[in-house]
């Protein structure tokens, strides 16, 4: 018998909010998992608990986002009880009232990146990088992994933390080559200062329990050992079950059941997810108690025939080689071509598929031996005409640190766009500096 | 008139109010083993100083099947579940007896049958309970709020053998499994004694010439009507607390969110009032070690009451309580107790204070201390732990979970703007617990027999929950049993009138022909749009709607 936790579990599910009334994201979503879990009496267990979630500061996005014009435009009460969810969980772990806790929340957050200009992929701000910013900021973690299940590539997630090495970032998806995003393959493993602190694991159409737990014992949980988090994220998107109507995974409860007590997370945070009636209530109600350290055996959608469900000797060879090939990649990955000391830079179009905005973004790290690197980016949107970002990272080295404050100065006098947002992590430190306080003669600083 | 009978634990008390106020009480011991005899003498004492003027109705109050199921005095129940897929079987028989029997079948969440009830192994339970001469049930299903077709097939099957049979779904609408089984199980367990009970209630009522219609107090500061009283006995549990709440909503003009201390001899108990009114627990009390469905005012009871023992741990903490050893030393008893730290404090004179003194001073010299440092630091931990309870009862309340963006974000908090202090030493404290709080108190007169004065002001309450599903063109109101078809242009609003207007039908046709839908108020009313395999244009429909706790006003003029 597995010992039990105390699990505090954070439902909110957005009653009064949708994206349209037909959305996938829309009040329906969470209704039938509150059904269930109510029904089966799971809050009256002793060892479950259920909180109210906190509300999100624009504080608590501004350490993690760079928001153009602000957090207060990209964002609507629903974004700030969603991640004041996500918060909520890290306060009940790190207090020690809870052993873990499952943030059950809606609206979701795993594609919104380092800017943000609106909504993309349902998300407009990433509920699990604002919680990992909080974690750092009021209780001094350092190391930490997020595994990201949902059948989408976390490709938000994935960019806040492309250049961090501290953040383990574990993705396994649908093969972008299928699927929105359209990204996550094998060879996405992370900026110059954070090679092999990304990893994607594509996993082909029609993956069943039996590819999903192979990759979790023979790719992440080695992996984990290797790292040794302090403390372990899972994304938890729902959408890779059999039933989600815009996925062509094979997944089913026990498999995300059985998943979960293998992985062992500290925190879960609800990504996506849209078979509401067939597949979450019973998800989520495993999720619940394989967290609780309870027996899930009995949970079973009705419709859950595993024989029909069995993947091809196809499939299951395809992601023998993906893992054997992606350990490779995590051990010794293929270096970059960069010069130390000197900045790399990525340029790349950032679509936002909700809110129809095109975002053009060159994103600079400084490739330091020493530190993660100052990150510097210029965002350009038909609405705004061009912002700029400058983060200091949290683990800078005094060259990064000074070079963030140049890049500022450099701004404030010469940029001719809208707004500059700068966050340095170090010393905690957050600007915004807006069209009217910018100069291009470079004379009025303050 | 109005009669108010109030089978306490220890007094059983009586009044009889009419526009003017109280005009008769009486009070007499509570025969612990024979409660009939109580209110026999009750009734015997409070018509003899009233004979005349007609009464017009009857309530009461009775620890009956509170006391059954604290003292464990319940029968043999056949227990028939059906779980389905979901949390594993183990968790589901929570002692609910040697009959607990689980057998195969399934409702999902919307109220699809997903497996039909084995029904071959539910006769031979049947039959299995039969040998061991069980003649109470109680059916269960998971979702028959949604479904209730596999608890009536059970219901079907167990007819022949049953003096008594508790369906699940018409004690509550409400979705939670565990504590529909428990209350179901209470239900059946208690039904055969609450009923011999009820039928020298009846005779007793009979005898004394009382024609008026008869009800029975409920955990949630409401009535039930005596005949429907006999099918739910379960609804009786915790009477005692609710009335002494009711009393004090009768005794002072509370209209706004504030804290009701009811402090008496053993225990203080703590109720949370919001804008007037007494706040519910979340899902239905726990009780007997069972959390049941049964709706009840939230009431914390802790451990601190006039008679608390004060006594000097070996590591020299000062105690108040949670036993009671006796009445204070200056009453006779055997050991000082908070009355007696008042007394020679000053803050009262109660009985002999001088006892006060001589006790206390015996105290602190065994333990080499000053009678000022005990009679100080008790004072401050009975305050202190008063005062601690109530705001975190207060504090559970506000965390409630809800689940909508405004609630979460425009929620307005409870927060008391007064103290109502009620109960023995109630005078005595009031002062220093206002001064605690920070906050204006009020000692209603007469809080003697509030308890029996709100028995007899109560009215009537009662919840029904109502379920639609337009994808399926099904309605549902499981407490009463109304299942039809609807059309799918069926709406929340129509939804909301019917389950208005049946809820005041219903209680038209039992023994309540004065409740309209003025009374009514809703307590959710929900539509979601559901977008289906097929279709995006049906709805998923929830609507809860009661009556809730209130008083007889015509009369509350004259109280107060």
């Amino acid at each position: 018998m597995k010992s039990l936790n105390h699990l505090g579990v954070i439902f909110f599910p957005a009653y009064d909010w949708a994206i349209s009334p037909t959305h996938p994201e829309r009040e329906e979503r969470l209704l039938y998992t509150q059904d269930q879990l109510r029904e089966e009496g799971v809050f009256d267990l002793a060892n479950i608990t259920e909180y109210k979630p906190d509300i999100a500061t624009y504080a608590d996005i501004e350490r993690t986002h760079f928001c153009f014009p602000g957090p207060e435009v990209v964002t609507t009460e629903s974004h700030l009880v969603a991640a004041g969810g996500a918060i909520k969980a890290a306060r009940l772990v790190m207090e020690k009232e809870v052993d873990k806790a499952f943030a059950l929340v809606r609206p979701p957050g795993h594609h919104a990146m380092k800017v943000v200009h609106g909504n993309r992929g349902f998300c407009n701000i990433n509920n699990e990088a604002i919680l990992v910013e909080f974690l750092r900021e009021h209780y001094g973690i350092q190391k930490i992994a997020i595994v990201d299940t949902d059948c989408h590539h976390g490709d938000g997630t994935q960019d806040i933390y492309w250049h961090d090495p501290d953040v383990l970032f574990i993705s396994l998806h649908q093969d972008g080559r299928t699927l929105y995003p359209g990204t996550g393959f094998s060879d996405e493993l992370g900026g110059p200062t954070a090679r092999g602190r990304t990893i994607n694991i594509p996993l082909p159409p029609y993956t069943a329990d039996e590819g999903f737990l192979y990759v979790i014992d023979n790719l992440v949980l080695p992996i984990l050992d290797d790292f040794k988090p302090e403390l372990i994220i899972n994304s938890a998107g729902q959408d890779n079950h059999y039933g989600d109507p815009i996925t062509n995974m094979n997944f089913s409860a026990q498999g995300y059941a059985v998943l979960n007590r293998k992985l062992n997370p500290d925190i879960a945070v609800l990504e996506g997810g849209y078979s509401i009636h067939g597949a979450l209530p019973y998800i989520n109600l495993g999720i619940v108690l394989a967290m609780a350290g309870l027996d899930f055996s009995h949970v079973r959608e009705p419709d859950y025939h595993p024989e029909s469900l069995r993947q091809s000797p196809q499939i299951s060879e395809y992601i023998k080689k993906l893992c054997a090939l992606t350990m490779q990649n995590y051990r010794k990955p293929p270096p970059l071509n960069v010069k130390p000391n000197q900045y790399d830079t990525r340029s790349r179009s950032i679509y936002y598929d909700t809110d129809g905005i095109n975002d053009l973004q060159v994103e600079q790290i400084m490739v330091c031996p020493s530190c993660s690197g100052v990150r510097h980016l210029t965002s350009k949107t038909r609405s705004h005409a061009s912002c700029m970002g400058i983060e200091i990272p949290i683990d800078a080295c005094p060259r990064c640190r000074d070079e963030g404050y140049r890049l500022l100065h450099a701004g404030r006098s010469n940029f001719r766009g809208k707004t500059i947002k700068f966050i340095n992590r170090r010393d905690k430190e957050y600007l915004t500096l807006n069209e009217f306080e910018l100069t291009p003669m470079g004379r009025y600083f303050f | 008139m109005l009669l108010g009978i109030d089978v306490g634990g220890t007094h059983t008390d009586a009044v009889i109010i009419d526009h003017e106020g109280v005009v008769a009480t009486a009070k007499v011991e509570t025969d612990h083993n024979d409660l009939i005899a109580s209110l026999d003498a009750v009734l015997e004492k409070i018509l003899q100083s009233e004979p005349k003027r007609p009464i017009r109705k009857v309530n009461l109050s009775t620890t009956l099947t509170t006391n059954a199921i604290v003292e464990k005095e319940l029968e043999e129940v056949g227990v028939l579940a059906v779980s389905g897929p979901g949390l594993a079987p183990a968790h589901f028989n929570q002692d609910l007896g040697q009959n607990f029997y689980l057998f195969a079948g399934s409702i999902d969440h919307r109220g699809a049958l997903q497996q039909p009830l084995d029904k071959a192994a539910t006769t031979q339970a049947i039959n299995d309970c039969q040998t061991k001469k069980i003649k109470v049930f109680a059916v269960v299903s998971k979702f028959s709020t949604r479904n209730p077709e596999i608890e009536e097939a059970m219901a079907e099957l167990v007819f022949e053998q049953s003096d008594f049979t508790t369906i699940g779904h018409r004690l509550s609408g409400h979705l939670n499994f565990p504590r529909r089984l428990a209350t179901a199980y209470y239900n059946a367990a208690v039904w055969r004694r609450y009923n011999v009970f009820a039928d020298a209630v009846g005779q007793s009522i009979r005898k004394h010439h009382l024609d008026a219609p008869l009800s029975i107090l409920k955990a949630d500061g409401g009535t039930i009507d005596f005949k429907n009283s006999r099918n739910h006995p379960i609804q009786t549990i915790l009477s005692g607390p609710a009335a002494s709440v009711m009393g004090i909503i009768a005794l002072s003009s509370i209209t706004e969110d504030a804290i009701i201390l009811d402090i008496g001899g053993t225990t203080t108990d703590i109720a949370i009032f919001a804008d007037g009114t007494p706040l519910l627990e979340k899902n239905g009390v726990s009780f007997g070690g069972r959390a049941t469905s049964v709706r009840a005012i939230n009431t914390n009871s802790i451990g601190v009451g006039g008679d608390s023992a004060i006594t000097i741990s070996s590591a020299g903490e000062i105690r108040v309580g949670p036993k009671r050893m006796g009445p204070p030393l200056a009453l006779a008893g055997p050991q000082p107790t908070l009355i007696d730290v008042c007394n020679v404090k000053g803050l009262s004179a109660l009985g002999d204070c001088r006892k006060s003194l001589i006790g206390l001073k015996a105290l602190a010299d065994k333990y080499g201390i000053t009678i000022e440092n005990i009679t100080e630091n008790a004072l401050e931990t009975a305050l202190e732990t008063i005062h601690g309870e109530a705001l975190k009862l207060l504090e559970e309340i506000n965390q409630r979970p809800v689940y909508t963006v405004a609630e979460v974000v425009h929620g307005a908090a409870i927060k008391p703007q007064k103290l109502y202090i009620m109960g023995g030493p109630a005078a005595i404290l009031a002062p220093l617990l206002g001064r605690k709080f920070a906050l204006p108190t009020e000692v209603p007169d007469n809080f003697a027999v509030a308890n029996a004065i709100g028995t007899a002001l109560t009215r009537t309450t009662m919840e029904i929950e109502l379920f639609a599903d337009t994808g399926k063109k099904l309605m549902f109101i499981p407490n009463l049993g109304i299942r039809k078809t609807i059309d799918n242009s069926y709406s929340l609003s129509q939804a909301q009138t019917y389950c208005i207007n049946e809820l005041v039908k219903y209680l038209n046709e039992n023994g309540h022909p004065e409740i309209t839908a003025a009374d009514v108020s809703v307590v959710e009313a929900e539509t979601f749009n559901m977008v289906d395999d097929y279709s995006a244009g049906s709805k998923s429909i929830r609507v809860s709607c009661q009556i809730r706790p209130g008083l007889e006003t015509e009369y509350l003029q004259g109280i107060k």
